[in-house]
């Protein structure tokens, strides 16, 4: 049976649309989604990131209904969604593939779906007018798909679904289909469009750039868990794991001991923490700081370096293993040379993560 | 290994040897048709290769013979009956088979191509003494049963084989847009297998018209089918005439696969 673990105090004041809760999705012995719980606000882009098979279609199936989990409960508006057919959701699916309907126009594919509620055929025309209009398609209401660029392709399947009003949108990596150059710009196109109809959202991508460029908060999933739901600077600047901090842009890690809540820093500045014995440190390579010669007690010898723009990505080997930094360049003369002894600091210890070995 | 010496002869003779091959085949598929109907234009009453001069006579005979009119309305009759039934029992059995959620699916698909592996004479005999059990006796009803059982497999695996090349997540879309999945049936999934379905129809009908293996033993014996006729016909008459009734069934056969490639496009019929 279904067990619904929202108090119901909560689900009253709760501004959530959509929530999700424990929920957990088996194929035979095979656990996809385990204990994952989300909500997403009013308005909200939440995104699902995570390496391919971590379960986020699975998680968007389950919302949209062709799925039900064996165990916890999908909510929008507070209803539980378990009763509802899916195809009285009010959900609406821009598949990976887009699903366009091949043998029908784009007008067709668009109206669809208020063919289906029996709309009359003017006022049918006249929101799939508006909503060709919505997506800057206007004009190409009477082509097929297969006329129709990538990007147009996936507007299509934006306004098929946006012409339903539907309160919950699930776009499942829909930048996957394109050009890799087109991608860019693309992204920041669908969040406005998204923000300007005031959908709420949910996106799933593996791209790490995709989801920070995407999202207000992102939920990233590792083997059908939920290991951290944040926005993405607190993603990027507080990974709540290390299979986060690995996940989202670089970082170093290195093994310490934390005692009476503190670990001391390879460079001799310490940090506190709830955890004790072996622990591993992590730092974005920003973080830290390099300097020509034998300065401090973090010591190392400098393997590569390159210029990335005005930054240079330095490779250093030191007792606590291989560390990257990214600093800005020095002027020529303070510019060490592959070989050289550097010594190597923290700059906020604040910013450094400690996580179970 | 030593490269070949001479890498782009040996590849000219090798590609010349495959585009000899298939103007052979081409040559053996098409060849026995074309001598029966440059024979059905001869002049001359005897059967003989080359032929000589050209007329329409033999045709004129054809429809002349009360007989062979008679036989050629059944043999449409029972084409059409075929065509009909594979439709109808074929469509439903190709989508059980691809999209079935309960076990046995597998078994149905494979079960459905059993009768069309049977040897022809075998099915023939089988439909008949089944069709006696239960009081049908030879008719062209059960003729055209006969045939279907033959022949409803080609239909099932033309649908089949469409149906899973279907983008399943077409059917989610729709039923995600709101429609029942009767609803999506009806405007997405049947639009989608029409191709599937003019083509099956078509090598059943062309089957049901001509197919003489299973009829020889259902085909009701004061309704013969146009085959069975043609084939008394060979062993009493030595004229041209059996050669304009062959290329009737010829020019019937074409006539339905340009209707057909009219209707949705050649690359619709080899989908
Ligand atoms: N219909 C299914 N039957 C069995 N296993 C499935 C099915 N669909 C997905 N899976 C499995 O579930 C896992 C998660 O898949 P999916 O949700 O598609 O991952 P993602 O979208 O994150 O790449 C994968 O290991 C996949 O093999
Ligand atoms: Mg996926």
């Amino acid at each position: 049976m279904m067990q619904v673990p929202v108090a119901k105090a909560e689900q009253a004041t709760s501004a959530a649309v959509l929530r999700i809760a424990a929920v957990s999705k088996r194929f035979g012995s095979m656990t996809v989604l385990q204990d994952c719980s989300l909500s997403v606000a009013e308005g909200e882009i939440v995104t699902l990131l995570g390496p391919s098979g971590c379960g986020k279609t699975t998680l968007l199936r389950c919302i949209a209904g062709f799925w039900n989990p064996e165990e916890g409960a999908i909510l929008i508006d507070g209803q539980d969604t378990v009763q509802t057919p899916v195809n009285r959701r009010p959900v609406g699916v821009v598949f990976q593939s887009y699903a366009l309907f091949p043998h029908l126009t784009v007008a067709e594919n668009i109206g669809y779906g208020l063919r289906m509620r029996g709309l009359p055929k003017t006022e049918i025309a006249a929101r799939v007018a508006a909503a060709l209009e919505t997506v800057s398609l206007s004009g190409l209401g009477g082509r097929y798909p297969a006329q129709l660029s990538g990007g147009q392709q996936q507007r299509v399947a934006i306004a098929r679904v946006l012409v339903l009003e539907p309160r919950v949108l699930l776009l499942d990596e829909p930048f996957n289909a394109l050009d890799a150059k087109l991608r860019g710009a693309m992204q920041v196109d669908l969040r406005q469009l998204i923000k300007r109809l005031g959908m709420t959202a949910i996106f799933v991508t593996h791209d790490q750039e995709e989801a920070l460029t995407m999202s207000d908060r992102i939920a990233v999933m590792r083997a059908g868990r939920i290991e951290q739901v944040a926005p993405p600077e607190e993603i990027f600047d507080r990974p709540a794991t290390a299979y986060v901090a690995d996940f989202i842009g670089s970082s170093n890690f290195w093994q310490a001991e934390a005692q009476a809540g503190r670990v001391i820093l390879p460079d001799g500045q310490d940090l506190s923490t709830s955890l004790t014995g072996p622990v591993r440190v992590m730092s974005r390579p920003h973080n830290l700081s390099l300097q020509p010669g034998a300065l401090g007690p973090w010591q190392g010898r400098l393997l590569f370096q390159r210029s990335v723009g005005a930054l240079v990505e330095y490779h250093v080997t030191t007792d606590s293993g291989d560390m990257r930094v990214m600093a800005m360049r020095r002027p020529a003369a303070r510019q060490p040379v592959e070989g050289d002894t550097v010594t190597l600091g923290v700059i906020d210890p604040g910013l450094c993560a400690v996580y179970e070995p | 290994m030593k490269p070949p010496r001479n890498p782009a002869l040996t590849d000219r003779l090798g590609i010349g040897a495959m585009l000899a091959l298939a103007v052979l085949s081409l040559v053996i598929l098409v060849a026995p048709s074309i001598i029966v109907l440059m024979i059905s234009f001869d002049t001359r009453a005897f059967v003989s290769f080359p032929p000589q001069g050209f007329t329409f006579d033999w045709y004129r005979q054809v429809f002349a013979q009360d007989v062979l009119v008679e036989a050629m309305m059944n043999s449409l009759q029972v084409g059409m009956a075929v065509t009909i039934l594979c439709v109808l029992l074929g469509v439903p059995t190709a989508l059980v088979c691809v999209r079935g959620r309960f076990p046995g699916t597998t078994a149905l698909s494979v079960y459905v191509l059993v009768p069309h592996m049977v040897p022809g004479i075998v099915l023939g005999v089988a439909v008949l003494f089944a069709g006696a059990l239960v009081g049908i006796g030879p008719s062209m009803g059960l003729q055209a049963i006969s045939i279907t059982v033959f022949v409803l497999a080609v239909m099932v695996r033309t649908v089949q084989s469409r149906l899973q090349r279907l983008d399943a997540s077409l059917d989610e879309a729709a039923a995600n847009l709101g429609a029942t999945p009767f609803q999506a049936l009806r405007t997405i999934t049947f639009p989608l297998l029409m191709p599937a379905i003019m083509a099956g129809a078509v090598f059943t009908f062309i089957e049901g018209f001509d197919n003489i293996s299973v009829a020889i033993f259902t085909h009701g014996f004061r309704d013969r089918p146009l085959p069975i006729e043609l084939l008394a016909m060979v062993q009493s008459v030595n004229t041209p005439l059996v050669a304009a009734v062959s290329g009737v069934q010829i020019l019937l056969a074409i006539l339905a696969l340009v209707a057909v490639s009219f209707s949705i496009g050649l690359d619709g019929v080899n989908d």
